[in-house]
């Protein structure tokens, strides 16, 4: 299994009541922050991927989110270059994983073909390209795209990406939401095309469209994994059986926050408030008609939680979420390094996970704890998990080469959006009955 | 006139194929007399007692908003702009084979029915427009209605939620597999229609206006916290020929929530319906 770290850039410093008073996108007044609060909660962040970097892990992860005090990382290719400098600088073999740049957010999609063809570049080859589709107040809100047009501008931004990291000669873009007279970028990846990684919620579009075009699925469980990963996953693994994909495990990406002791006591004593910050003032915070705005989900994946909130976990109770709540939901798993091995172990065996990121640093975690949490996990908790699917058979066609994946490139196929009409950029997808 | 409680007509659907058959227009038909077009709000169309009591007197044409018909959802992602949007709407109304209709818009619809009138001045015979949107002042900024939590749209959206026009609106089957599907319905079409308002709603139209070539009668809930009646200035600031008509203790929603008075002043501006031309 590969593991990387993967961090948030949260302020770390909101007053104690801020979740009763504020809310954590967009709104959130910047009068709360100090200068010197948000510069360490920045540096340290830095600091912190780096020591993932050096403590062995086999990626470093990071993603997009505007106007958001819970992650204060607006573009996620600032970090990945730093990191991707640093790294290749020190001679450290890791992924650099932004998860990354949103392209139904994205309006200069081009740029994001350059900034990652870039970052590819100043690793060596070691870039994991992400793409989510795109959260609804940062898409819409932050960027001003309506959200019914947030997945068809992913998929045509996302053709238009690979186009231009794949096309020999400079041609000409015509699309929908953007046009170009000559596309040409330089440089290119050095891994031409490098391995295409999604975010997704639950969308059963997204995932088809994953094993259609071989693309790797992230699934990120912060609405608790204990009452959304069993659903999730069964779903994904269907649709692969039905899709006729095999059931590679290197083909998922699961991400977990995980907090690690040398005891579950010590765990929960020093990571317990600091987890109840991270998510009652983070995802907690964001209101619910911020992140499902109308037009932004799928007909009847509305009508699907209309009568069913079952895919949003704890999120609606997550703005009170107690410690204990946020262990027994899965939205975090606490504790020594043989509950964590065993835990997240079992995890990803039962749902054939492959790619395991970890998210070390969470809310208001102090730098030295959030080393200390790196640390831990990194010499007893990675080893082991690192073994999982050795034995399997099974080949990892979505890691860089030079990490020793075997890539595969991505395959014609359809796009996000539940009944696409046919531009010349993506085909029309099944509208299932 | 008649200000009481009317029973539903017969209401018939139609399905034209426009857009080179690249979409399926459903239009609810009602009434007999001369054409009146009306275009729904945000929300999609729902037939309210206004649209009984102008049926009683005018053929009422209610076409739905692409993205907005049952069983045809992303019908939306077929319309890629505004103005191809205006096209539609007139390929609907050349489609029925209507001649100089009676133009109605609420809100969205309002919107809708503006651009049409301006890019078209001599389609419509009159126009009437209930609380529309379109226009933006810094000053008086509309309120988003795409990202209003739920529990707060009936206090967007009327003066009195309580009253009888708003909770028959706002009502909800009991069954919880139609209820989801009719939340997931209203809810898709407002983002149908949200992706020509969002992420404010002013796509030029100002700009435009001064094309409009018929009377137009501007009708404004004077409590409208959506968009508030200060707008009402706005719209007669640019139309030529334009009357307003401000309704008390009324909001966004003025042919639901004060059907008489809406109607008296809409059948006050149109005068005696016309004979239908032979």
């Amino acid at each position: 299994m590969k593991i990387t770290l993967f961090e948030q850039a949260p302020y770390r410093y909101l007053p104690d009541d801020f979740e009763q008073h504020y809310e954590s996108v967009c709104s959130t007044p910047y009068s709360l922050t100090t200068r010197d609060g948000v510069y360490s909660s920045v540096r340290d962040f830095l600091d912190e991927l780096m020591h993932g970097a050096r403590a062995g892990f086999d990626g470093v992860a990071v993603t997009e989110h505007g106007q958001s005090s819970y992650d204060m990382m607006p573009n996620p290719d600032l970090v990945a270059s730093a990191l991707a400098y640093m790294t290749e600088a020190e001679g450290l073999d890791v992924a650099i994983y932004p998860m990354g740049r949103s392209l139904g957010k994205a309006r200069e999609p081009l740029r994001v073909a350059e900034e990652y063809a870039f970052v590819d570049v100043i690793s060596g080859g070691r870039l994991v390209a992400g793409f989510p589709i795109g959260l609804h107040y940062d898409a819409a809100i932050n960027n001003g795209i309506p959200p019914v047009e947030i997945r068809p501008r992913f998929d045509e931004n996302l053709e238009l990406i690979l186009r231009a990291w794949s096309e020999e000669k400079p041609f000409p873009f015509n699309g929908r939401f953007s046009q170009y007279p000559q596309v040409n970028p330089w440089p290119r990846p050095l891994q031409g095309t490098p391995p295409v990684w999604i975010t997704g919620l639950g969308n059963p579009r997204t995932m088809q469209m994953c094993f259609e075009r071989n693309f790797g699925f992230n699934y990120l469980s912060w609405f608790g994994a204990k009452l959304t990963g069993q659903r999730i996953f069964d779903r994904f693994w269907e649709l692969a059986d039905e899709s006729g994909v095999e059931r590679n495990p290197y083909r998922v990406g699961f991400l977990q926050t995980i907090a690690v002791a040398e005891t579950d006591e010590r765990a929960e004593k020093e990571y317990a408030q600091h987890l109840e910050y991270g998510f009652r003032k983070g995802l907690g915070s964001i209101p619910l008609e911020k992140l499902a705005i109308p037009g932004g989900i799928d007909i009847r994946g509305v009508q699907a939680l209309a009568k069913d909130p079952s895919d949003f976990g704890l999120y609606l109770q997550m703005r009170g979420a107690s410690f204990r709540e946020l262990v027994d939901a899965g939205v975090v798993i606490c504790g020594s390094p043989a509950t964590v091995r065993e835990q997240v172990g079992d995890f990803c065996r039962r749902y054939g996970i492959g790619n395991l990121h970890a998210m070390l640093n969470f809310g208001s975690l102090p730098r030295e704890l959030t080393m200390r949490n790196i640390q831990l996990f990194a010499e007893e908790v990675a080893p082991s998990l690192r073994e999982l699917w050795r034995d399997s058979g099974y080949t990892h066609h979505w890691w860089p080469e030079r990490l020793g994946g075997k890539p595969t490139a991505p395959t014609e196929g359809g796009g996000a959006t539940e009944g696409a009409v046919d531009t010349h950029t993506a085909a029309r997808t099944a509208v299932h009955a | 006139m008649t200000t009481t409680e009317s029973t539903q007509p017969a209401i018939s659907e139609e399905f034209l194929a426009v857009w080179n058959g690249r979409l399926t227009i459903r239009v609810k038909v009602a009434g007999a007399g001369p054409p009146l077009l009306y275009l729904h709000p945000a929300a999609g169309l729902a037939w309210d007692p206004f649209l009984t009591q102008m049926a009683e007197h005018y053929t009422v044409y209610a076409p739905e908003f692409p993205g907005t018909s049952v069983g045809d959802p992303y019908a939306i992602h077929a319309v890629d702009s505004l103005p191809d949007v205006v096209l539609i709407y007139e390929e609907v109304v050349r489609t029925l084979g209507l001649s100089a209709p009676v133009m109605v818009g609420q809100s969205f619809g309002g919107m809708i029915a503006a651009e049409l009138a301006a890019t078209f001045p001599t389609l419509p015979s009159a126009l009437v427009l209930l609380d529309p949107i379109g226009l933006w002042r810094e000053d008086l900024p509309v309120a988003n209605w795409l990202t209003t939590p739920p529990d707060q749209l009936p206090a967007l959206l009327f003066h009195d939620p309580s009253g009888e026009g708003a909770q028959a609106m706002l009502a909800m089957p009991d069954d919880p597999n139609e209820a989801a599907a009719a939340t997931a319905g209203m809810v898709w079409s407002m983002g149908s229609t949200g992706k020509f308002t969002w992420p404010i709603p002013d796509r030029g139209l100002r700009r435009r206006l001064h094309r409009i070539a018929v009377p137009v009668l501007v009708v404004w809930g004077r409590e409208d916290s959506l968009i508030p009646v200060g707008y009402i200035d706005e719209w007669q600031a640019q139309l030529a020929d334009s009357r307003a008509v401000v309704i008390d203790d009324c909001g966004h929603i003025p042919q639901v929530e004060k059907t008489s008075e809406t109607v008296a002043a809409v059948t006050e501006f149109l005068g005696q319906p016309r004979k239908v031309a032979p």
